[in-house]
């Protein structure tokens, strides 16, 4: 029994290796403007992705960087999706964890990588502001947009800086 | 007097340490107590009083002067052969007293001080030496003589000295040993048991022999040593070439003296100069020179030469040389010159021919690299070697020497390829017999191989070549080409070698010829099947590598192959597989297969309409599309159109074309050209139709047509000759095609029909790009094909008409000369049906440049090695280029603003 379950499994991780380059290719091909993702090493299994924030939204011209993982049961479970920037956002917490219902209960095996970031991108614009993260931000962003926008360029660091602090 | 002083007057004469006069320098005055024996008293009693020595003093100083006047030397030159009791005063009984008073009697010298008789005549003869002697020979080894005249001087040396050894010996041998000896043997009858007196008897001996030893020494002091033996061992040298007949000389002239001479001569010099006290360690050195010259020369004159025609390896006959006439002489000569013992031991005899062996050894492999490029007529120089490798170091020799050669002579960038392939191949059979083990091989070929490996068509040559017929085409392609190894092919011919025992031998119990491995072996020594001449090409790369060439190498092939049965593919196939494992061998196999299935698909469409007729004209694979499994590739083969030009197209054209296709599943093939263009509206139809038939029999599979590949044979019909091309490329036939004028063309030439004016059709460069929606490039490439064989004759920049009728004009065939230079030219850049590695690189560098572009936009700044590493993992179909041509894209990603370098190989995006 604990032979055959190991075998699937590493059956498993091969088809998510492939699956996972596939998508890969696809996003090479096929790029969507303001969103890639590649991953950190051979094992294809954690990918770091950016995004660019929205024009008119209170994101326009910053980069957010994220970390996803994915399980062995990808594409059926959803991948670990974690803003690697610190941002300000309602249904983003400080230490990154999201809150949107695709990487959740409404996953499906149809979306992929793209189609995430593609979701979390369109986050930012449009907040889920009934189930907020981060109250105050979800209270600033329907009061006090300019406020809100303070507050966003002030927990924003690009990249560098982030590079910078974590050496 | 010290031995120095004598040495030093032996040769200088100094006038105070004259020993002419006849009254000894040295009196006996140290003794203090004087005294004479009284007569009567017995001789050297050792009773005898002290007193008397005054006496005796005076006794001996009378029988010293005496004897020593009775016993000087004359003091002029002598002629030859005078006798010298002539020269001296008559014996008497005085003087023989004296004498026998000095050596036995009381007037023996005692103790130090007094000089004794024989010393005396020995600072007499080197007086005499020093005077008269030494000069004539001092002036004979002067001067420099040639090495003809070496015999005569030696042989006049050793006369001269055998005169004076003579003339010294006599007066010592009659009167001054018999008087010693009689003492010996009398007193050794009294007193035999006193063994004080056994030391006397032995005396008389001792001081002949050091006499001898003495004179011996002065003759060999007076000729300069070097010169001597250099002189000795030069006659020895020669006269062992006489004997062995062993001619060095180069002037041509042959040495027509008989042996038995040259062996008497020089047996009789070499005992002379023995008796002359010449023969001793100086002579056995300069014979031990000799002889090594001598065994030099012989094996240069005599061995060195390689047996070409019997090919059997000359060692045996050497080491017979070596028992039967080189030891003789040497014993010959030793005993001439009386060494103890003069028998040549067995070890010695086994040394000297392993010595033998070793020169011609080294010789041998110092043109080790002839030898192997002419392996199999060489084999008995190679046999040679073989013997040579059993000895000591030899095999450190051979590497490093053959390793040198190597270097020097095969790999450097003038050599081709192909020359090299053939050395190595050459190389692996040499060793092979030269050392079945294979541990010499490995180390000399370990250069060979990592240079082949650089190379970059040593792939294609290979696999090309392993497809090469050998029967018909060995004039031709070998020769010429050179991108085709002979002897590869050859390789190919021979039979299936036997692989069934490739199981671990190690472990195979039963073997009774098991051996350990050898000593020397590297640690990754495999015991191989040396051989395999293919096997070492096949290791050549990684298997991986080598088997994506062969993949592309064969996939060309098999496009172009005319052989229906494809059997020589099909063994190449099988070879491989023995070889490197039959997994990965698996898109090779679909290859074959699917060759050999369009065969059978062509056939079976064939039969099911009418239209599609027999001849087996070329296929064009195609592509399929996206059939996710097996794709089916199909190739099409381009049909024979006919072509009249002036005459109506369409109409009733002899058979009407034929197509045949090959069906290729993609998924399996290297990345095939693929350039798009319409073909002839014909051969259209007739595609539409295969592929419907196809769908049918396949299950409604889909065929991509790929019309590019394949090759076609059309018939042109013109106003005065008809003329039938083969091996067209497709588009050549597309373009030919298109100078039919078309349904809605107004034709002169329909209405001129028949008539004597005919206008041919025109097109240009832009018209037909369009018409057959076909690149510029292409379309010039087979403008000028055509032109080359007098079909198209330009008439305006980049305007083409056809030739109805072929006139005589020297400016056409000049045209079409310039044409068809111009189109081999372009054919040559453009040959193969399999997309080369920088179209591929050029095709996918968006994809490329995107991986690199999202990869440094996520993972931040990185090194190249990195990012090449990345690439080579993440893309789909790997990326199969270097660090070189990934610098190449990011330094036009670079000049694109996409990237900027960061210092070093560290890449970073722009901001």
């Amino acid at each position: 029994m604990a032979l055959s379950t190991g075998a699937r499994s590493n059956g498993g991780s091969a088809t998510v290796a492939q699956r996972l380059q596939k998508e890969l290719m696809d996003i090479m091909t096929k790029p969507t403007p303001g969103v890639t993702a590649f991953p950190d090493d051979e094992n294809m299994t954690s990918w770091t992705a950016t995004i660019e924030g929205p024009d008119d939204t209170p994101y326009a011209k910053l980069t957010f960087k994220l970390s996803m993982e994915f399980a062995s049961t990808y594409p059926y479970a959803a991948p670990t999706v974690l803003f690697k920037t610190p941002i300000y956002h309602p249904n983003v917490d400080f230490s990154g964890r999201i809150c949107l219902d695709i990487l959740k209960d409404k996953w499906s095996a149809i979306y992929n990588i793209n189609a995430v970031l593609l979701s979390l991108q369109s986050l930012l614009g449009e907040p889920n502001n009934s189930s907020p993260l981060n109250g105050q931000a979800a209270e600033l962003w329907d009061k006090d947009p300019a406020e809100f926008q303070r507050q966003v360029l002030a927990r924003h660091k690009t990249p560098e800086e982030l590079d910078a602090g974590g050496i | 007097m010290d031995h120095r002083s004598r040495v030093f007057a032996s040769i200088f004469p100094v006038p105070s340490l004259s020993h002419t006069t006849p009254t000894p320098i040295a009196t006996p005055t140290a003794t203090p107590d004087l005294g004479y024996t009284a007569p009567g008293q017995s001789f050297g009693s050792p009773f005898n009083s002290n007193a008397s020595g005054q006496q005796r003093a005076v006794r001996r100083n009378l029988a010293w002067s005496t004897a020593t006047r009775f016993l000087s030397l004359p003091k002029q030159a002598t002629g030859a052969n005078a006798s010298f009791d002539t020269l001296r005063p008559p014996m008497s009984a005085e003087i023989g007293e004296a004498l026998h008073y000095l050596l036995v009697g009381e007037g023996k010298s005692e103790g130090k001080t007094e000089e004794s008789l024989v010393d005396w005549y020995i600072s007499e003869v080197r007086l005499h030496f020093a005077n008269l002697v030494q000069p004539t020979l001092k002036e004979l080894w002067k001067k420099e003589f040639e090495l003809q005249h070496a015999w005569d001087a030696l042989d006049e040396t050793k006369r001269v000295l055998q005169q004076v050894q003579m003339l010294y010996l006599q007066p010592f041998n009659d009167h001054i040993l018999p008087i010693l000896y009689q003492d010996n043997s009398s007193s050794s009858t009294i007193r035999p048991r006193r063994p004080t007196l056994m030391v006397d008897a032995h005396g008389a001996d001792d001081v002949s022999w050091g006499f001898r030893r003495d004179i011996h020494a002065i003759f060999a002091h007076c000729l300069p040593p070097q010169r001597f033996s250099k002189t000795l061992s030069y006659v020895l040298y020669d006269s062992g070439c006489k004997l062995f007949q062993i001619f060095v000389r180069h002037d041509g002239v042959q040495a027509s003296v008989e042996r038995e001479n040259i062996r008497r001569r020089m047996t009789d010099l070499l005992q002379d100069l023995e008796r002359v006290g010449l023969g001793g360690d100086n002579a056995q050195k300069a014979f031990a020179h000799a002889m090594d010259k001598l065994m030099d020369s012989y094996i240069s004159s005599q061995y060195l030469r390689v047996d070409w025609f019997t090919k059997k390896s000359v060692v045996p006959h050497l080491r017979m040389w070596i028992k039967d006439a080189f030891c003789p002489f040497v014993e010959l000569v030793m005993e001439c010159l009386r060494c103890n013992p003069s028998d040549v031991q067995p070890t010695e005899l086994q040394q000297w021919q392993e010595m033998a062996l070793g020169r011609l050894g080294r010789e041998r492999v110092d043109h080790l690299f002839f030898f192997v490029i002419h392996w199999d007529k060489s084999s008995g120089a190679i046999l040679d070697i073989r013997e040579y490798l059993k000895l000591a170091g030899a095999k450190q020799y051979l590497t490093s020497n053959f390793s040198q050669q190597i270097s020097r002579r095969l790999l450097h960038p003038g050599t081709t390829t192909t020359y090299i392939l053939n050395v190595y191949i050459f190389i692996i059979r040499a060793f092979h017999e030269l050392e079945p083990k294979g541990v010499l091989l490995e180390r000399v070929a370990r250069p060979i191989r990592r240079y082949l490996k650089d190379r970059e068509d040593t792939g294609r040559i290979i696999i090309s070549s392993l497809l090469t017929d050998l029967d018909d085409e060995n004039g031709s392609k070998f020769a010429s080409g050179g991108e085709l190894s002979y002897e590869i092919a050859s390789e190919m011919a021979k039979p299936f070698a036997n692989f069934s025992h490739d199981a671990d031998e190690e472990l195979n119990w039963g073997d009774m010829s098991w051996q350990p491995l050898p000593t020397d072996a590297s640690p990754e020594y495999k015991k191989s099947k040396v051989e395999d001449v293919i096997w070492f090409l096949l290791t050549l790369w990684e298997r991986e590598d080598f088997i994506n060439e062969l993949r592309n190498i064969l996939g060309d092939h098999l496009l172009r192959c005319q052989d229906p049965e494809y059997q020589k593919e099909i063994r190449l196939l099988e070879l491989i597989k023995v070889r490197l494992g039959d997994d990965k061998l698996q898109a090779c196999e679909v290859m074959l297969r699917d060759v050999l299935d369009s065969k059978r698909i062509n056939a079976s469409i064939r039969a099911s309409g009418a239209k599609l007729q027999t001849p087996d004209q070329t296929p064009l694979p195609q592509t399929p599309e996206r059939v996710p499994r097996t794709p089916q590739l199909r190739r099409p083969t381009t049909s024979t159109p006919s072509l009249f030009p002036p005459s109506t197209p369409t109409s009733n054209p002899p058979d009407g074309p034929t197509l045949n296709a090959q069906i290729l599943s993609s998924f399996f093939w290297p990345l095939l050209r693929d350039d798009q263009f319409l073909v002839p509206a014909q051969i259209q139809t007739l595609q539409k139709e295969y592929e419907s038939r196809f769908e049918r029999i396949k299950g409604m599979r889909k065929l991509r047509w790929m019309n590019a590949l394949g090759d076609g044979t059309v018939t042109l019909e013109f106003d005065d000759r008809t003329e039938e091309f083969d091996k067209l490329t497709p588009w050549q036939v597309s373009v030919v095609y298109a100078f039919q004028p078309q349904p809605g063309e107004e034709q002169p030439g329909l209405i001129g029909r028949g008539k004597a004016k005919v206008v041919s059709t025109t097109r240009n460069v832009a018209q037909l790009e369009e018409m057959l929606q076909m690149d510029e490039q292409l379309v010039r490439q087979a403008l000028a094909f055509w032109a080359g064989k007098s079909v198209l004759r330009e008439t305006d920049q980049d305007t083409y008409e056809v030739i109805e009728k072929v006139s005589s004009s020297n400016a056409d065939s000049d045209a079409a000369a310039a044409a068809q230079e111009l189109a081999e030219v372009q054919a040559a850049a453009q040959a193969g049906a399999v997309r080369s590695q920088t179209d591929v690189l050029q095709e996918k560098k968006d994809v490329y440049m995107s991986f690199i572009f999202g990869m440094l936009t996520n993972q931040g700044n990185l090194p190249i090695p990195r990012i090449l590493m990345m690439m080579r993992m993440m893309v789909q179909g790997g990326f199969p280029f270097g660090a070189e041509e990934l610098k190449d894209l990011l330094k036009e990603m670079e000049s694109e603003e996409k990237v900027v370098c960061l210092g070093g190989d560290l890449y970073g995006i722009r901001k």
